[in-house]
């Protein structure tokens, strides 16, 4: 079956096309059931991997993934009904997680699936008593704490929140700030695109 | 207000005026739920009613009702084959046992993708169904219309039959290109032609 919604997001950190596919395999009863399934090319990163997809990192971005769409994506109204997501990485250099969130979501908007909001993602970071935002792959590198956060950004809500590494609890408050200031950002920038991809669209439509 | 010229196949050339049109998008908080009723493409949450999707907003006033608010995409969503549909359908491939189609109309509804779907041997006539033969039945390329009997299994493909009345090949093509004509349930005369004579199907 042809996608629904397909999206190729070029981004000057990590570049990845995202596509949404519906299926009609009957899963759950009274809701929609959410599959996501991430793989990065061989070519994304420095050295070049030799395992694109199934190894233990792809399954857990894409549960993450899953978790994520689950709390957005309003699933109730297509039951017995399979969403699929599927996001390749074709240039990796940080914050993965939060770019495939962000071309998800646009894909997700795009196929028509209703959601509760956009979900806006950002990564951040804590070094030498900054916060920091959107890291790269080298920040990431250098082993300091990393925080992923996805937002719904209209109502505040967090769809998920991930850190690994130690961090003490007083610095979470201005990491968790600077990674919501910066997943609100990019909310602002998404809103404007799909506005104007949308007035567009219905004009060539003529409707 | 904007205006556009449309062209409406019965009417004619019709200059229609158009409301501004707001376009909104997930998420984003319409009204209140006394200002109006929650429709298709929004939900309702602490008493105020959101957008699921990214399109035009539409309020439909009704008489002494609250006006209903929805969202509608630019596409028309996809419309799905239900079970008791009657669809239309062109013959893709053919089988001993069964014939498997692609779904181009949902009633009168065009769709953008199209739908796989088989017609089993057993579902092709509601009489004599072991004699059935599809080769002499069907053959790629013929128009069908059927109804929709199973959504199908995890394959995704439609079950169909055509074992009614005004079910069946409407439209089909002889070997040499000519548009043939339906005389029973396996034979079939050319259109244009009388005088060839009647082919068996």
């Amino acid at each position: 079956m042809k996608p629904y919604g397909f999206l190729a997001v070029p981004r000057c950190d990590s570049a990845l096309p995202a596509k949404i596919r519906g299926s009609r395999a009957r899963a759950l009863p009274d809701r929609a059931l959410v599959n996501c399934q991430y793989s990065s090319a061989t070519f994304s990163t420095g050295e070049r991997k030799r395992r694109p997809h199934g190894d233990r990192k792809s399954c857990e971005m894409g549960l993450q993934l899953r978790q994520t769409f689950e709390a957005a994506i309003l699933t109730q109204l297509h039951p017995r009904s399979q969403i699929d997501i599927y996001v390749q990485v074709l240039q990796a250099d940080g914050g993965t997680y939060a770019a495939c969130v962000n071309a998800a979501t646009l894909a997700v908007l795009d196929a028509g699936i209703p959601m509760r909001d956009f979900v806006c993602a950002c990564s951040a970071g804590f070094v030498d008593g900054t916060a920091l935002a959107d890291l790269s792959h080298v920040e990431e590198a250098a082993g300091g704490p990393q925080l992923a956060l996805a937002l719904l950004p209209a109502s505040g809500q967090i769809a998920l929140l991930e850190m690994d590494a130690r961090l003490h609890e007083d610095h979470l408050e201005r990491v968790l700030e600077a990674a919501a200031q910066a997943a609100r950002d990019v909310h602002t920038l998404l809103d404007l695109v799909v506005r104007q991809h949308v007035r567009e669209a219905s004009i060539l439509l003529g409707d | 207000m904007r205006s556009r010229l449309r062209f409406h196949p019965d009417f004619g050339t019709a200059a229609i005026m158009a409301p501004p049109v707001r376009y909104c998008i997930p998420g984003e908080r319409l009204c209140n739920l006394e200002e109006g009723s929650p429709g298709s493409g929004t939900y309702t949450r602490h008493g105020y009613i959101f957008s699921s999707l990214a399109g035009c907003l539409m309020k439909s006033s009704e008489n002494g009702a609250l006006p209903v608010v929805s969202v509608m995409r630019e596409t028309e969503s996809q419309l799905l084959p239900d079970v008791g549909a009657i669809v239309t359908c062109k013959v893709s491939s053919i089988n001993s046992r069964f014939a498997k189609v692609h779904i181009l109309y949902v009633g009168s509804t065009p769709l953008k993708n199209s739908f796989r779907g088989t017609i089993r041997k057993e579902d092709v006539r509601a009489t004599e169904k072991d004699k059935v033969e599809i080769y002499k039945s069907f053959r790629p390329g013929d128009i069908v219309l059927a109804k929709v009997i199973s959504l199908g299994d995890a394959q995704s493909n439609y079950l169909l039959t055509t074992a009614e009345n005004e079910l069946g090949v409407v439209v089909a093509h002889s070997e040499s290109g000519v548009q043939i004509s339906q005389l029973s349930w396996c034979l079939r005369r050319r259109g244009f032609m009388p005088q060839r004579g009647r082919e068996p199907r």
